[in-house]
């Protein structure tokens, strides 16, 4: 099979890295075909990245632009913008998810790029504030911050109860939510079960334990933050036992829990996603399904 | 295939059931180069409530796709009773229980199954008042069998061994292998710190748990947990060393208070019900 799938690298000029080229390699095809109700299957590759130096990048992803099944059906919107995925976890390999291809297909094309992390390149993505939870319920006043457009909020326990409040899904809401899904031509029943499940998962919502670092900020603002550290009174990252994000419309809450409280010094150091970080490579894949 | 045969003949016998209706619930044929490729097909059974069944399995005899290939996979085994793990946020609330089987992938080019049929069979304690033992405060028994209708119906003997009957089961252990390493000419020493490293590997127990005689000539245990105060199932996972059986916990240790609770099959409590499907469209 591996054989089979093979990488098209095409070039781009990479002269920070020393190398010519990123490629991708297809290390394994899963075709979950699904038939259940409103459930559908999906394709997944596990693709390899090749290349020199690739170890200087902290984290890469995979943008599908175009993907196809040799019946002509169309297996992506090309929107899809999935988070960096750092390039220590699982082996360095990264997960591509299209839709189910066509049963009497035989081979799917993937076109798109490859995106590096590389923090490295641009002074501008490691933002580093000091005492960072001295003032809550305000925003970072921060230059390079500000420079990339970035709003984000550290809050208080009270903070966070109050913003929790004011998410929570109302009959006004709903209706709202109901009619963008109209406008969208969702269908009413994953809209439905959609807002079940968000009801559900708002009992879901506990205070964060004590220590906890809360964050607020605009979903498209948290997509340019790459990764979050706690710097402890050595200046060194805290352990953080659990990140989560949960969004609500635009807005986002990110919660850092670090393994014990973080001294009243602390700072955060935010890892941002720039352009001149960012280096993209075009793919295009051939790959014969199981 | 002979084999098959004669585990037929030693099996339960099953309460001979008509024919079952099903629906075709969830069809998932996963194709991959990678593991677990493997076509699963779930089914409903609209008039058997989850809330009934403990267990379940589908023994399927004919799978074929509709170009003719045949989709039992011969190399995975007979398929074993599966805990029905499904439950409702409403008690009121019985939904049909739904089993699933999982067979070969079906060739890219098929469209459907052309025909499935086999034998669902439903694990169903409350048809049998000697499906279950709930055995209170079974620590306090330690050192003798424990006494229960459902064990004695089901010919299943359960004793936890006290203090002095694990010390005695370890000299007995560690006498054994003295016998057969000096009977290989092992002496002095050599033979001591060869004693002395069985020692510290037999019936290694943890503290909680529970080191047991087990009997079961029928095979009929399905399920064992314990039943904590508050009347939480807490699992538990058996392991055998030197024929006896070790009960352990996850989390917490059993406590003076618990319940041992056994689980068994029996012939009123199975049931096998055939069923035949044809033309199930693949996704």
């Amino acid at each position: 099979m591996r054989a089979i799938a093979f990488g098209v690298t095409l070039l781009l000029a990479l002269t920070a890295l020393g190398q010519s080229g990123v490629g991708v390699e297809v290390d394994d095809v899963t075709d979950n075909r699904v038939n259940a109700g409103m459930f559908t299957g999906s394709l997944e590759l596990r693709v390899k990245l090749t290349g020199n130096n690739l170890d200087k990048a902290t984290a890469a992803r995979v943008l599908v632009k175009e993907a196809k099944d040799d019946r002509g059906t169309s297996l992506s919107d090309g929107k899809s913008q999935p988070d960096f995925f750092p390039r220590e976890y699982n082996s360095g390999t990264l997960q591509v998810s299209v839709s189910q291809p066509a049963r009497a297909a035989s081979s799917v094309r993937v076109k798109g790029t490859v995106e590096l992390l590389v923090p490295a390149r641009d002074p501008n993505a490691q933002v580093k504030i000091d005492k960072a939870l001295s003032k809550l319920d305000a925003p970072f006043a921060n230059k390079t911050l500000k420079a990339a457009k970035l709003t984000i909020t550290p809050l208080s326990k009270a903070g966070y109860a109050e913003l929790m409040k004011s998410r929570k899904l109302d009959d006004k809401k709903i209706e709202e939510i109901r009619a963008r899904a109209k406008k969208e031509n969702i269908p009413e029943a994953e809209v439905e079960m959609m807002i079940g499940l968000a009801k559900a998962m708002e009992g879901l919502d506990d205070t964060p334990a004590e220590g906890a670092v809360i964050l607020s900020a605009k979903e498209a603002d948290f997509k340019r933050v790459y990764r979050v550290e706690i710097l402890g009174s050595d200046g060194k990252p805290m352990n953080v036992t659990s990140r989560s994000t949960s969004t609500r419309g635009d807005d986002s809450i990110m919660i850092l829990q670090p393994s014990e409280a973080p001294p009243a010094n602390a700072a955060l150091e935010f890892t941002l996603v720039t352009d001149k970080a960012r280096l993209s490579f075009p793919f295009d894949l051939k790959v014969q399904l199981p | 295939m002979r084999k098959l045969a004669l585990l037929a003949l030693f099996a339960l016998p099953l309460l001979a059931q008509p024919k079952v209706d099903v629906t075709v619930k969830q069809v998932n044929d996963r194709r991959t180069n990678g593991s677990f490729s493997q076509l699963m097909i779930t089914l409903e059974l609209p008039k058997v409530p989850s809330p009934d069944v403990a267990a379940s399995r589908v023994l399927v005899s004919t799978a074929v796709d509709d170009t003719g290939r045949n989709l039992i996979d011969t190399e995975r085994g007979e398929a074993e009773l599966e805990a029905n793990r499904s439950g409702s946020m409403d008690p009121k609330e019985k939904p049909p229980v739904t089993v699933s089987m999982t067979l070969k992938n079906p060739d890219r080019k098929a469209v459907a199954v052309k025909q499935i049929a086999g034998e669902i069979e439903l694990f169903m304690p409350s048809k049998d008042p000697n499906s279950v033992a709930e055995i209170p405060k079974f620590l306090s028994q330690a050192g003798k069998p424990l006494s229960h209708r459902a064990l004695k119906a089901n010919g299943v003997e359960i004793a936890p061994l006290s203090a002095a009957q694990i010390a005695a089961e370890r000299k007995r252990l560690s006498d054994i292998k003295r016998k057969e390493a000096t009977e290989a000419g092992m002496t002095g020493e050599d033979l001591e710190n060869y004693v002395k490293t069985f020692e510290g590997m037999q019936l290694n127990v943890e503290p909680g748990d529970v080191l047991v005689r087990l009997k079961d000539p029928n095979k009929r245990i399905q399920d064992m947990s314990y039943i904590d105060g508050k009347g939480e199932v807490q699992h538990l996972s058996q392991r055998e060393d030197e024929g006896l059986y070790i009960f352990s916990t996850w989390g917490e240790k059993p406590q003076a208070d618990w319940k041992l609770r056994v689980s068994m099959k029996t012939p009123k409590n199975l049931a096998r019900y055939p069923f035949t499907l044809s033309n199930v469209p693949l996704p």
